[in-house]
């Protein structure tokens, strides 16, 4: 092992207290503050009392919105994982090719993940709007569509829309791991693969698939985490308009701490969004603990 | 490499010339069918509060046709009647019918009319017969006398020539749907811009080209008004030259290289990369061409150009007035701050994490690696109060906090796999020497650490320049909005102006995407440097 020696025993832990100590306000505290909130009253005032009973979970399942926004929420995490892994996987292959310009094309592929969320959602919610919207005036313009499409006609198109924004964002994030992955891959492999007499399907389902995995694991569950917690597109898009319709989980507890004033219910959906959160990343701890052990 | 015997290249290349000679001819005999439709209307009429097959609706039925008959009279041409009901109820809750009456005249016209007409359309046709006519010169070229001389054999000039066909087969391909653009364009966008009372320039001599196209010259004045009803599409042969001219091209690429398949994939690979490029930089477009067009340009459902007609840079100094220098002087101080205490809390633990055994060890790195999905939305009703508490909500100070913590898991993760692929030689060495730890750390592993610990710097400084949902939380005062926030002041509930929005946006985009380029290359493997064992 790469180590050094160490001179007291209580060295390591100095060197990991800024660390921990900062962990510990920032992070720990708000899921403490978070648990005991969802368990008591608070008033309107936002002035917190005693044990309610779950009081604030049933309301939170009581909630009118709450069917309909676990649904979207499920679709979303769904498409936007799904999707953006394919897309981010079949983009990582094509990068991994030589070509000329591939290094022009990787710094483009990055361009959407260097951008703040609420510009990229900002800037596509101009594009897809009804008459003036950019999509209509390039279209107009190059003669493909020969007059103006509501693009944004029912609030099921707008989510789809929303979930396509959100594909748009994660492709990079995905192309990216699973390039790191693709370029540890030995060409031995791909060589004694070829001498096999093994074509581009063969290979690709029998030595790029198994030995990427490990980085498509980690990304995946990555991802599903990012994209459960992604706010700025949906908000930004339809505010969850028309009556929650378009929510997922996180816009609408936003919402109803923010803006309803209901920190009871809202807290407890934290909670909720907490534990699905935990189990997802319990599989990546020990996926990657497993890894690290190896 | 593949060798043939010479018989079987000659079968090879003659069925590919045959074939692509046939496909380039058919393609011509297809521009001398009629290509495109149309269904124009000479003369309409509504009959309203009636029903079907009352008297008013006869009396209006039959001076329809009648019209019908003497346009038929005039012209020569087979003028149909159209009729369309919509039934409504009127102000005395009774059902009546609106019947709309219609004598349209369905015209069809050949690629040859087209190539006639002087129209912008004509001139692309022109263009894929040129295309089309030099891809079979250049293939009867490139095939004379090496008929049977297999791929790998060829002289190098010859094959040129046969893959300069292929080329200008695949120009041809890529000019019908450039066609039908230019149809779509000159027989409904620019007609409804004019009748909408836009004309752009150029109108005048368009009407004029297509009074003579459509109706041989005779509607002159009234060509506007009978063109603003006209419905028109493209017929079987145009659509037919598609799979043709793409035969063509596959043909030629047979000639050249014998195994399509390598340069098929290679042409697959290209048209990927572009499509998923053009797709990225679509919206980076729009934020350039909208952040200087004018308020009423951005909002304008007739604009007429993909660029702003004057680019307006007092766009630049208007949100420079409203605030904006702040909001970015905001985000780089939060970003910075952010940046530097995450680093100073990070390097320490992703060294002892590296490079120290002790009990817990394992715990926290768990509790590193749980940590990375905590993440600060599902939180935000527990961080508001924590902030409240500590009187550091509404501020840039709390915000740097909130964010070194957030991205503290993944700055110690990154950190540590860049130390752990580096060896602890000369540290041991100058340990022994008597340097401290820390010392021995400063002096010797970060500097050989340093790109692993400018990617992680690069990242957590992105990451908090781009963030959102806290700030909007906790930053309640204008002037401690960082420019994430800062933006949506543009875009209120009734009016958005788009322009500012956009420009702001670009000014907090182009410096993080520079950044974001320069780290590209060990993006992805600082990743997962995380993960390898070093």
């Amino acid at each position: 092992m790469n180590t050094i020696p160490i001179r007291h025993k209580w060295e390591p832990y100095v060197w990991l207290l800024p660390s921990i100590l900062l962990m510990a306000i920032f992070v720990v505290f708000p899921i403490v503050i978070v648990f005991k909130l969802s368990m008591s009253e608070i008033s309107k005032a936002g002035i917190v009392g005693s044990w309610n009973h779950f009081a604030n979970f049933r309301a939170a399942f009581r909630d009118p919105a709450f069917g309909t926004v676990m649904l979207n929420t499920a679709v979303w995490v769904v498409s936007v994982v799904g999707l953006s892994t394919v897309l981010g996987f079949i983009t990582a292959m094509a990068l991994n090719v030589e070509f000329h310009g591939r290094r022009i094309a990787r710094s483009i592929v990055v361009f959407p993940w260097a951008t703040s969320l609420v510009i990229q959602a900002s800037v596509w919610n101009y594009i897809i709007k009804g008459e003036y919207g950019n999509l209509n005036n390039v279209l107009l313009n190059l003669g493909i569509i020969k007059s103006a499409v509501n693009w944004r006609s029912t609030y099921q198109i707008e989510f789809a829309w929303e979930c396509g924004v959100g594909i748009f964002v994660t492709i990079p994030f995905v192309a990216f791991t699973v390039l790191a992955g693709l370029q540890s891959i030995d060409k031995a492999y791909y060589e004694a693969a070829t001498v096999d007499g093994a074509g581009f399907w063969r290979k690709l389902w029998n030595v790029t698939l198994p030995l990427v995995k490990p980085s498509l694991t980690v990304c995946t569950v990555l991802n599903i985490i990012y994209v459960f917690n992604s706010f700025p597109i949906i908000y930004t898009i339809t505010k969850g308009a028309p009556a929650n319709k378009t929510d997922t989980m996180v816009t609408l507890l936003y919402m109803r701490a923010f803006y309803d004033n209901q920190k009871g219910a809202a807290t407890a959906m934290s909670v909720i969004g907490f534990a699905i959160l935990c189990v997802c990343a319990s599989i990546y701890m020990m996926v990657t603990m497993r890894k690290e052990e190896q | 490499m593949r060798m043939n015997t010479p018989e079987a290249v000659l079968r090879v290349n003659r069925r590919a010339l045959v074939a692509a000679l046939l496909a380039a001819a058919l393609c011509l005999v297809a521009l001398g069918l009629p290509v495109w439709e149309f269904s124009a209307t000479v003369f309409s009429k509504k009959s309203g509060n009636t029903f079907v097959g009352d008297e008013k609706y006869l009396a209006v039925k039959a001076e329809v046709e009648a019209e019908a008959a003497r346009y038929t009279e005039e012209t020569g041409a087979v003028a149909q009647v159209f009729e369309n009901v919509t039934e409504r109820t009127n102000s005395k809750g009774q059902k009546t019918s609106m019947v709309a009456f219609e004598v349209r005249q369905a015209m069809r016209r050949t690629g040859w009319d087209f190539l006639r007409s002087g129209l912008a359309a004509g001139k692309v046709l022109l263009a894929l017969v040129l295309c089309l006519v030099a891809a079979a010169v250049l293939l009867g070229a490139g095939m004379r006398g090496t008929m049977d001389v297999d791929w790998p054999e060829l002289l190098p000039r010859r094959r040129g020539l046969r893959l300069g066909a292929a080329a200008l087969g695949l120009a041809a391909l890529l000019l019908v749907p450039v066609f039908m653009m230019c149809c779509n364009l000159a027989f409904t966008r620019w007609i409804r811009l004019a009748t909408d009372g836009f004309p752009r320039p150029g109108t005048d001599a368009l009407l004029r080209a297509l009074d003579g196209f459509l109706y041989g010259g005779t509607a002159g004045e009234k060509t506007l008004e009978l063109m603003s009803g006209l419905r028109h599409q493209a017929m079987l042969p145009l659509l037919a030259m598609l799979p043709l001219l793409a035969g063509f091209a596959l043909c030629a690429v047979v000639c050249a290289d014998g195994d399509p398949r390598q340069t098929l994939a290679r042409a697959l690979l290209f048209a990927f990369i572009i499509a998923l490029c053009v797709v990225i930089l679509y919206p980076y477009y729009v934020m350039v061409i909208t952040g200087f067009r004018s308020n009423a340009e951005t909002t304008d459902m007739y604009f007429q150009h993909m660029f702003p007609t004057k680019w307006v840079w007092s766009n630049l100094k208007d949100i420079i007035d409203r605030g904006v220098p702040r909001y970015l002087l905001n985000s780089l101080m939060l970003s910075v701050g952010a940046t530097a205490i995450a680093l100073l809390c990070g390097i320490p633990a992703a060294y002892a994490m590296a490079r120290m055994h002790f009990a817990g060890r394992k715990v926290f790195l768990g509790f590193v690696i749980m940590s990375q999905m905590f993440s600060p939305v599902v939180l935000l009703v527990g961080i508001s109060r924590l902030m409240n508490a500590l009187h550091l909500s509404d501020s840039v100070l709390g915000l740097m906090f909130i964010n070194a913590a957030f991205n503290q898991a993944f700055a110690i993760w990154l950190l540590r796999g860049t130390f752990v692929s580096i060896s602890s030689e000369m540290e041991q060495a100058a340990c022994i020497d008597g340097c401290s730890t820390v010392s021995a750390m400063l002096r010797v592993l970060l500097p050989i650490a340093a790109p692993g610990i400018v990617t992680t710097l690069i990242f957590v400084f992105i990451n908090a320049w781009n963030e959102y949902t806290i700030s909007t939380v906790l930053i309640s005062t204008t002037s401690n909005k960082p420019i994430t926030v800062g933006i949506t002041q543009f875009s209120s509930f009734n009016m958005i102006e788009w322009q500012y929005l956009f420009a702001a946006a670009l000014l907090a985009t182009v410096p993080v995407v520079i950044l974001f380029m320069c780290i590209e290359k060990h993006l992805a493997a600082g990743l997962t440097a995380g993960g390898v064992k070093g």
